[in-house]
């Protein structure tokens, strides 16, 4: 029977990364993993561009092939090999062959499990027809391809989540009809509703129809074809695209007695020991905590696989390691609409019932003069008594991914908004505006907890004017072209220079609610000053104003 | 026919609108205003502003700058 130091089972993100680990760790170790598919260390991740033919080489999503894996890191790669079980006493694996089903016996040291997840199909009727597939490896992605063929046609993506939006302007850009059919109110649930709002309306301007609120309850082959049945109607479609989430592969795990922990996954403690310590697991397959609420979560992300399965393999050769945790960072691009989230947004902190303020502020990326500058909206989520930032969400077609990125390690360090306002961030015109955009969202932020500034978001805002109990003011202080390009329903033109002659007209509105709304909300914060300063008392500022508003302008 | 030439280039909305906006009031039914603008809302804005006010937007040429002729109805 071979014995090796090592056994990982499963070869994609954590499987590669912790054996390549070890391997640099211990340049002496027995290393082998073992892979039920046909590829090892591929970038799940780019799927939905391979599809969309942005990424054309099949090859370049293959980080490593097995062969490089034996010969630059001495691995021991076996692909096509499933391990039906693990004997925890003896220290051994039983592996079979899945081409020949030659049975084999591995022993081991150390076992580390990186089975990944998959996607899952319930058992709605009809689910089985070859035109309906799921897109998690390279030979879902090959089927898919192989589906499509060199036409175009209609597709249907049910699921609007990071992946289904993903594979939607994928599809689009190969010139396909596509609609997304999601189950939730709204796509990209990790989101507050108007920025999911906002990236459907930018998917929609490109083409691409969502249905929200939708259940699928059967799909039926019909010529040549598959229709859709589902809650708001049905849907033809030459080729379907499953996303609606995935689930852990723990069943090995959990086969041989090891412990569970949340949504199925299999438990782990920082350093990515499982309930034996001799067995680690990471990736997908396994939990790990919430850095802000120390509770179990799940991160199913290539980038938390990595840095898992270091931890994993730096402790399991010797050097004790931890990997705290996630924040829960994400984030999405589809047709040059970006958008990012860390930490808590607005919905999660109002119903584990934080006591915390939020606050979105538009700004330009880099100068505005500067070409290619495009603007951004960073929405900030902070303990409304001491300031703690606890969330972000960034938005819009220009770089979101840098505000985002310092907000998460703000939050990561327990940094306050007073400690980030002042942060020393690069600045020149070609990279960023002379108030940096968070350095910005910050003063916002400072504005809003000491009272200088009171605002509501456009969700709040848009169920307020639609009440039957509105009988509030919602104020443009714009010039008279601006207003006429378009504003929020119903909204009162004063420019804000003739604010001192016709302030009168709305003086019946001094103590009722008066929304004031301009393009981002800098200008309707000038107003904002001079209407408290001419005694109206309940006067808010619109966050994001008429350009980051996410329903109809008139 | 009246031409106005408006360089807006460097003003940051509202500035071009606004710039169109005094322009057109001081112009003749038919004239013409050719505007170079920097400020990348324009493209949109100006798009919206014709088809709302009944102006007729001859031309509209997305460089470095923007440039657009808009003829007053």
């Amino acid at each position: 029977m071979q014995k090796y130091d090592l056994i990982v089972i499963g070869g994609v993100a954590a499987g590669t990364k912790a054996a390549a680990k070890t391997r640099r760790e211990k340049p002496d170790w027995k290393i082998a993993i073992i892979t039920r598919d046909d590829d090892v260390s591929y970038a799940g991740c780019g799927l939905p561009y391979f599809i969309g033919d942005i990424i054309q080489n099949r090859g370049q999503l293959v980080v490593r092939t097995p062969e490089t894996l034996r010969l630059v890191h001495s691995i021991d790669v076996f692909t096509r090999h499933s391990v039906l079980s693990i004997d925890r006493e003896k220290h051994t694996v039983s592996v079979q062959n899945t081409n020949s089903n030659e049975k084999l016996e591995f022993g081991y040291r150390k076992l580390l499990l990186a089975t990944g997840a998959s996607a899952m199909r319930p058992p709605i009727p009809g689910i089985d027809s070859e035109r309906i597939h799921t897109i998690r490896s390279v030979t879902d992605a090959d089927a898919i391809l192989a589906g499509m063929g060199s036409k175009s046609g209609r597709a249907v993506v049910v699921g609007g989540g990071f992946i289904g939006i993903e594979v939607a302007e994928n599809l689009k850009h190969r010139g396909w009809e596509v609609t997304v059919i999601e189950m939730l109110p709204q796509i990209l649930p990790p989101f507050d509703l108007e920025i999911a709002l906002m990236m459907q309306k930018h998917l929609e301007k490109n083409g691409v129809r969502i249905v929200t609120g939708a259940c699928v309850q059967s799909f039926c082959d019909k010529d040549g074809g598959v229709e859709v049945a589902t809650s708001n109607g049905a849907f033809q479609a030459d080729i379907v695209i499953l996303s609606i989430g995935i689930k852990p592969n723990s069943g090995l795990g959990c086969d041989s007695g090891l412990e569970l922990g949340c949504r199925g996954t299999i438990r782990v403690d920082a350093c990515g020991r499982t309930s034996d310590p001799d067995i680690f697991a990471a990736g997908d397959c396994a939990s790990t905590f919430s850095v802000t609420s120390g509770n179990e979560a799940w991160s199913p992300m290539g980038s938390t696989a990595n840095k898992q399965a270091r931890a994993a393999a730096l402790t399991l050769t010797g050097t004790e390691s931890e990997f705290p945790g996630v924040l829960g960072t994400m984030i999405v691009k589809a047709f040059g609409f970006s958008a990012a989230r860390t930490g808590v947004n607005e919905r999660e902190a109002c119903e584990s019932k934080m006591n915390a303020v939020s606050v979105t502020v538009p700004s330009d990326d880099r100068a505005h003069y500067y070409p290619g500058s495009e603007k951004i909206a960073i929405k900030l989520t902070a303990d409304a008594e001491t300031g703690e930032l606890l969330g972000c969400q960034t938005y819009g077609m220009g770089a979101v991914d840098k505000p985002l990125d310092a907000i998460a390690v703000a939050i990561t360090m327990g940094a306050t908004v007073h400690d980030v306002a002042h942060v020393d961030f690069a600045y020149a015109p070609p990279f960023s505006t002379a108030i940096n955009p968070v350095n910005l969202a910050c003063y916002v932020m400072q504005n809003k907890l000491s009272g200088k500034l009171e605002s509501i978001g456009p969700v709040e805002a848009n169920c307020m004017i639609h009440s039957p109990d509105w009988d509030g003011l919602l104020l443009d202080p714009r010039e008279i072209p601006e207003f006429m390009i378009g504003t929020v329903p119903g909204a009162v033109n004063i420019p804000i220079h003739e604010f001192p002659t016709r302030l009168a007209e709305v003086a019946a509105f001094k103590d009722k609610t008066v929304i004031v709304v301009c393009n981002y909300g800098k200008r309707a914060f000038e107003a904002y000053v001079r209407l408290k300063h001419h005694g109206f008392n309940r006067v808010k500022v619109l966050e994001g104003g008429t350009k980051f508003w996410p329903y109809e302008l008139e | 026919m009246a031409v106005k030439e408006i360089d807006a280039r460097g003003l940051q909305c509202p500035g071009p609108i606004v710039e169109v906006f005094k322009a057109i009031n001081a112009l003749k039914p038919g004239d013409e205003i050719r505007i170079q603008v920097t400020d990348r809302g324009f493209l949109e804005d100006v798009k919206t502003w014709c088809r709302k006010t009944g102006n007729v937007l001859v031309s509209l040429e997305d460089g470095q700058p923007i440039k657009a002729v808009i003829r007053k109805k």
